[in-house]
């Protein structure tokens, strides 16, 4: 290995050497503060180490990793989406009673499957990435292990996850022997017609089936309200932001490189799509509990996602990769105010929580109700401008069929996401008792107040980010 | 083949740790499709695949063992209809 191409990945270095450090830490002595520190610390040196990578791409280390201003960017929101974490799951853990030093190691690693998702560019170090990913969700997810919701989600989403790799892994092996290689660059302008089209196919359609599953797209999507449910809240954001980046960097990529034959990926995802949005949206009409709820709009929001990947081309691609950031910001913002809600042993989750919010916590209330409008799609928010582009790209790329179910989706989305609005705008008579206001510790405040500013500043001058992002897209080819 | 048996397996099986062996022989399954592969190819990637398949599969019936044996805790049977209390 050269200078160059350790210099390259430095990133992705520095955060697996924190996660021994970490690890080290807690054999010596368990301190949730030091463990806190040690990891933001290994989080912020990797996020600067981002520039001196960026000095060296695009590199091609080994045939496995592929470092280029894509990939850098994607690890870039995936390491800031990790740190919000870590921040907002501090006063949580210190609540609680479990061992409290281990999420941070489990988070770090997860973190570093998915920039090895965002950077890989061949099957091994794809199935590798996924799996640190997954395996390290599997505890989490089950984290308070003493619980009944949390150990049920976790072994769900373990029954769920594990042969959802398998499937995917049966589609990379149906592919290896269809192609014998395993580089995506070298699986361009493979000719279905060609001795062993048909295992190409079958292997292309069980790696979607597992990519669904991640992403949590119908019909693959029977785990998410269960484990958002389930899981602690800082593990459902986490779900929710680096989970589904990495995965959706890799797919993008991976379509990209030509690893996948136009015509029946897309016509696969458009279906997928277009199930996505609808089902998701309707779902969500019925529940009752704040994070099932966002389960199913996450589900939707994955649909619109596609929409984007779709449509294709430049703009596609940028799109696609706006929404997520707008996404991000977002969900992040509202895990972190039900994160604030709760004190650790109740967890915010019914409407009835929230009834009357805004007359006993104005600010957190508002920051809410910010984030629950930038998820509607409220002009002036991050969400307004991200389906804005993928409307745009949607509707560059003719397909009128995905661009309607999206307008006609996103309407629905308003009734639910407004019924929580009106629930907390609601008087607060009927809630007698008084949930106990704990105040939030500097850390969370400063992630939400830093939430809330991205989430404006995103919607009204978007001009900066999505000039960086086209760049990057064009970088990707 | 054998994939088909640990996907049938899965679906019908409701006691957790048939699950998990079910998983097992799928993953299996796709493990012995690498290395059909990599023979066909004359090629040592295939095999190499398989090493990581058998440490990932190792790291998940760890875990997955640990959380059964919380979850036997709780519940005597390990029948998976009873990890139903959530629904909506």
């Amino acid at each position: 290995m050269t200078v160059s191409a350790i210099r390259a990945c430095l990133p992705l270095l520095i955060l697996a050497v924190t996660s021994v450090a970490v690890m080290i830490g807690i054999a010596i002595q368990r301190n949730h503060r030091a463990t806190v520190v040690i990891s933001l610390a290994g989080l912020a040196l990797s996020f600067f180490s981002l520039w001196t990578a960026y000095s060296e791409a695009p590199a091609q280390i080994t045939s496995l990793l592929v470092i280029d201003q894509y990939a850098l960017l994607y690890m870039g929101f995936l390491l800031a989406a990790s740190s919000a974490v870590v921040l907002l799951a501090f006063p949580y853990l210190e609540n609680r009673s479990e061992h409290k030093e281990e999420f941070y190691l489990l988070a770090i690693l997860a973190t570093v499957g998915s920039m090895v998702l965002a950077a890989s560019s061949h099957m091994a170090s794809f199935f590798l990435g996924l799996e640190l990913l997954s395996i390290s969700l599997y505890a989490l997810i089950s984290y308070p292990r003493t619980q009944d919701l949390p150990l049920e989600a976790g072994i769900k989403y373990l029954v769920l996850a594990a042969s959802s790799s398998a499937f995917l892994l049966f589609g990379l092996a149906l592919i290896y022997i269809a192609q014998g290689t395993m580089e995506f660059r070298r699986m361009a302008g493979f000719s279905m017609d060609s001795a062993g089209g048909f295992a190409y196919l079958a292997g292309l359609v069980l790696v979607v089936t597992g990519i669904g599953f991640k992403l949590a797209v119908v019909p693959f999507h029977l785990w998410t309200p269960d484990v958002y449910q389930g899981a602690p809240v800082p593990v459902t954001a986490f779900v929710a932001t680096v989970s589904k980046g990495g995965v959706f960097a890799f797919l993008l990529r991976w379509l990209r490189a030509g690893g996948a034959p136009s015509e029946p990926v897309t016509l696969i995802l458009g279906i997928i799509a277009i199930a996505s949005m609808l089902v998701g949206n309707l779902l969500a009409l019925r529940q009752t509990n704040i994070k099932r709820l966002l389960a199913y709009s996450s589900i939707a929001h994955m649909g619109y996602f596609l929409v984007a990947v779709v449509a294709g081309g430049a703009l596609g691609k940028a799109a696609a990769t706006y929404y997520l950031v707008a996404y991000i910001t977002t969900i992040l913002g509202a895990f972190g105010c039900l994160l604030a809600l709760g004190n650790g042993a109740v967890e915010t989750e019914t409407f009835d929580d929230v009834r009357g919010l805004l007359w006993r916590r104005p600010v957190l209330a508002s920051v809410f109700t910010a984030m629950i409008l930038s998820l509607a799609g409220i002009p002036l928010t991050a969400g307004f401008l991200g389906k804005f582009y993928v409307l745009a790209a949607g509707a560059s790329a003719t397909a009128w069929l995905l661009v309607v179910v999206l307008i006609i989706s996103s309407t629905i989305g308003l009734v639910y996401y407004l019924r929580i609005i009106v629930a907390m705008f609601a008087d607060s008579e009927g809630t007698a008792e008084e949930v106990k206001a704990s105040r939030l510790g500097i850390g969370p405040s400063l992630v939400l107040a830093l939430l809330t500013l991205g989430l404006v500043v995103l919607g009204v001058y978007p001009g900066p980010l999505w000039n960086g992002i086209r760049a990057a897209a064009a970088a990707l080819g | 083949m054998l994939f088909t048996l640990g996907l049938i397996g899965l679906l019908t099986r409701r006691n957790l740790i048939f699950t998990l062996m079910s998983v097992e022989v799928m993953l299996n399954a796709s493990g012995l499709a690498f290395v059909a592969g990599s023979y066909q190819w004359g090629r040592p990637d295939g095999q190499i695949m398989f090493l990581f398949i058998l440490a990932m599969a190792a790291a998940e019936v760890s875990v997955g063992l640990a959380l059964f044996l919380q979850f036997h805790r709780r519940h005597p049977a390990l029948d998976s209809d009873t990890a139903s209390e959530m629904r909506g």
